[in-house]
């Protein structure tokens, strides 16, 4: 629904058959999306419908995560137009498809901050970044958190902006006035393409979750929270970041409670942002969230209006090349996994069945960098005890992991004698990770190994660049 | 010694039967009754002697609520569950002949459910029967029974929560309390709990998981009491009279008794 | 006689019993590739323990551990009257 729009500006265009007369579509081949408006985003789609109906052939798509509506990709791959995917983090059935078919090319994981490495030092190399902008100037300096289709954070865009050849804003807004403090800023953008929508509100703030009542989750949570507080780390000016999964929600909120009762005021939470940290900024209880995702509708609104919520991009937030990161300062963080295994390398890329699923996004930054990394999860998944030899797949390497809490146990990686010596005179209970595997088999018997394929799909990149582990057809 | 929380879990649902151990209650009451279909309740009890006799519990104590004792599943019930390694059982809207039927098939523990007008009137020959270990109060049926609302005030129920505190007191046995069904409601659960631990209850059972810490945290002795009883029993060990000061406050024998209790107790819950 | 037991939850198993020529045992289960062989050996001792062989046995397993998986299966025998 376009209204009087300003058409001052030379980077204002009507439409993507006129940006495609500039730009022709057959020669870049390397395109890149951000997925800040997450399962609610149509420009992905979108965009990718012309490359489908061209023909296209042999993109590289550096999507930073590829949600389940992004099905264009799925065309593109079945019509054998990919070449390569670089991503953090995939799901659904775009995943599935790879899992079961391989692509052209390599599927590339890598992480939150080490893509935003890649792309600043020219590894990942992006001819054009196709940016979905919920509101922006007519000169293209663009924030995620006001417009109909607010998604708050655009961090993982940010480097796509300052690097890619050609920058290109997709948006359903343009405002008359200058924006302040973007995010994109207009002197890295050279297209504006204005259209009726960019997403779906409901989708976008779809797939986040509310504290888990689920009594195992509130279990592991309890243990957790009092590993923290025996260990001595919840203390004033501590630093915190936790998943957005309902189990690491819960432990948020057990944090606060003993934060509460202690009078403590953290420094900062960081990563995705929900309703539950802007509450504990709005009560005191902590001075600063830095934000590099947005998963609801308060955390976006919250940082509209308070100066202290700021949004990141993923190089503040995470790239090790980065002096100023802001998670070299992280004290504690609340992590998932599908999978662990004895050397307390994680799995968060596949599940048991060797499906994809995931991805590290920001798991394998996060842990490299905490002063302590927890790592929460059920014993036992559908009776797959969640303890392996070896993972199926390595997202986030062994020497990073601190601590596994279950329902049942915690164990402690053994290198961390710091922390074994603080809980020497604790009442939970902590054993090690292979005793806590006898006593998953103990219930569940021993599962047969599950087996894959020689057939290489992909790999998996460390921030470093190190290729830490391979991905394998099924 | 008391439990302080008794959580009723469904029997015939495994996911929760594997995981009875992992709520930190420190009795699990296995049902039979209301959470068990009709026509399931031979499932339930073949599930549930599978499972005891695979597993072992060291630290959960573990009671069977069977169906009552007019029922065409209380026979059966008992039958196929008095060989297990089970504490006892938990009997519904149970009557002094009930009970006697009952310890006619078996020698285990009891713990009748005081659920109607007449046992309310009869808790005193409820409680002086053998092997009766506690009293638990199901004020959801009674008050159905009576046709009046719960509340969270719970004055319709006062007479026969003071009641039950008394006639398990005397009998030295324990008193558990009715358990809260506003399964979201933590604060309730917070002052209902309080409620009955003021009033005397030793116990509280629980239909959640969710709502042990809550049971727990109340019933356990804390740190002032602990620290309180400590000093007791050490003047109590030193002292040549049966009765002394302390603070200006006398301590006789029944103190000094449920002084040992509790230090008891705190070791039981590892608080030494 | 055709009987059942257990449900279609999580950690649970439904067992299907039915007179069969031979015995036949089909296992559908969330966890086919890690525990198939388990479950269906579980099924075997089973009925082995209670001399059963002309049975039919169809399984869809939704996680139940080896305790879960012989009480659905000993239920739905005694519910179809192959055991007591």
């Amino acid at each position: 629904m376009t209204k009087s729009q300003p058409t001052t500006s030379k980077k204002i265009i009507n439409s993507f058959d006129e940006f495609f007369t500039l730009i022709p579509i057959k020669i870049n081949k390397n395109i890149s999306f951000h997925h800040h408006l997450r399962n609610g985003d149509y420009v992905l789609n979108m965009v990718l419908d012309f490359y489908l109906k061209e023909k296209v052939q042999d993109i590289n798509l550096f999507p930073s995560a590829i949600f389940p509506k992004y099905t264009k990709i799925l065309d593109l791959l079945r019509n054998n137009q990919i070449n390569n995917i670089t991503t953090n983090y995939l799901n659904g059935p775009v995943a599935d498809y790879i899992t079961n078919n391989g692509l052209k090319g390599t599927l590339k994981m890598q992480t939150h901050g080490g893509r935003a490495r890649s792309i600043l030092e020219g590894k990942n190399n992006i001819d054009i970044a196709y940016i979905a902008a919920p509101y922006t100037d007519n000169q293209g300096n663009a924030i995620g958190y006001k417009g109909l289709n607010k998604c708050g954070s655009l961090g993982y865009a940010i480097a796509d902006s300052e690097q890619a050849k050609i920058v290109v804003l997709v948006t359903d807004h343009i405002t008359n006035e200058i924006v302040k403090d973007p995010e994109i800023k207009a002197e890295n953008v050279d297209y504006i393409i204005k259209v009726d929508s960019i997403g779906d509100n409901l989708g976008i703030v779809s797939g986040t979750t509310n504290i888990t009542t689920n009594p195992i989750g509130v279990k592991i949570a309890k243990n957790t929270s009092t590993l923290l507080n025996e260990l001595g780390l919840i203390k004033n000016g501590f630093s915190f970041q936790s998943g957005a999964g309902g189990a690491s929600l819960r432990v948020t909120k057990d944090v606060k409670d003993i934060m509460l009762t202690n009078n403590i005021k953290a420094s900062f939470f960081s990563g995705g942002i929900t309703k539950y940290h802007v509450e504990m900024l709005e009560e005191g209880l902590v001075e600063k969230l830095y934000d590099v995702q947005c998963f609801d509708i308060e955390a976006i609104d919250s940082m509209a209006k308070n100066s202290h919520h700021h949004p990141i991009s993923a190089s503040i937030y995470a790239n090790p090349a980065n002096p100023n990161r802001v998670i070299k300062d992280l004290d504690i963080v609340i992590l998932g996994a599908t999978e662990i295994d004895y050397d307390f390398n994680v799995n968060v890329t596949t599940d048991s069945h060797q499906n994809l699923i995931g991805g590290s996004g920001g798991h394998s930054d996060t842990a490299s960098e905490a002063k302590v990394t927890v790592i929460v999860s059920p014993l036992i998944k559908g009776r797959i005890p969640v303890i392996k030899k070896r993972v199926t797949t390595i997202t986030t390497l062994g020497e990073n992991v601190d601590c596994f809490v279950t329902e049942r146990g915690i164990a402690i990686n053994p290198k961390r004698t710091d922390l074994i010596k603080k809980l020497e005179h604790t009442s939970l209970k902590i054993i090690s990770i292979e005793e806590l595997a006898k006593l998953a088999y103990s219930y569940t018997g021993i599962p047969k190994e599950t087996k894959t394929t020689t057939n290489q799909i992909g790999v998996i990149e460390d921030r470093t660049y190190n290729i830490i582990d391979k991905l394998y057809q099924k | 010694m008391s439990s302080r929380s008794y959580l009723f879990i469904p029997g015939n649902t495994p996911s929760m039967l594997q995981n009875l151990d992992v709520f930190d209650a420190d009795t699990v009451i296995i049902d039979f009754e209301d959470s068990v279909v009709s026509f399931d309740k031979d499932a339930a009890r073949i599930l549930v002697r599978n499972f005891l006799e695979k597993f072992d519990f060291t630290t959960t104590e573990i009671y069977i609520r069977i169906n009552d004792a007019t029922s065409e599943f209380f026979t059966e019930d008992v039958a196929s569950t008095k060989d297990l390694n089970i504490t006892g059982y938990v009997l519904p809207k149970a009557l002094p002949d009930h009970i006697l039927k009952l310890n006619n098939l078996t020698d285990k523990l009891i713990i009748p459910i005081i659920e109607t007008p007449m046992a309310v009137l009869r808790m005193e020959d409820i409680a002086k029967l053998p092997n009766i270990s506690g009293l638990l109060l199901g004020a959801e049926d009674l008050t159905k029974d009576l046709n009046i609302r719960r509340t969270l005030e719970a004055t319709e129920i006062l007479y026969t929560r003071s009641k039950l505190v008394l006639v398990s007191s005397a009998y030295n046995i324990d008193s558990i309390d009715t358990p809260w069904v506003d399964k979201d409601n933590l604060d309730g659960l917070t002052e209902d709990t309080l409620n009955a631990k003021n009033l005397g209850f030793t116990s509280k059972c629980a239909i959640h998981p969710n709502h042990i810490e809550v049971i727990n945290t109340a019933f356990t002795p804390n740190e002032l009491e602990v620290l309180e009883a400590k000093r007791i029993v050490k003047k109590a060990l030193e002292s040549t009279k049966g009765a002394f000061s302390l603070d200006g406050k006398m301590v006789d024998l029944p103190i000094i008794e449920k002084a040992k209790k509790t230090i008891e107790k705190a070791k039981k819950y590892n608080l030494l | 006689m055709k009987a059942s037991a257990g449900t279609y939850e999580s950690s649970d198993c439904n067992i299907t019993v039915q007179y069969n020529d031979t015995t036949l045992i089909n296992v559908e289960s969330i966890v086919f590739e890690q525990f198939g062989d388990q479950i269906k050996e579980v099924i075997i001792q089973t009925l082995t323990t209670h001399n059963l062989i002309n049975v039919k046995v169809d399984c869809f397993d939704k996680g139940a551990l080896d305790y879960t998986i012989k009480s659905r299966l000993e239920t739905a025998l005694k519910r179809g009257g192959y055991i007591e």
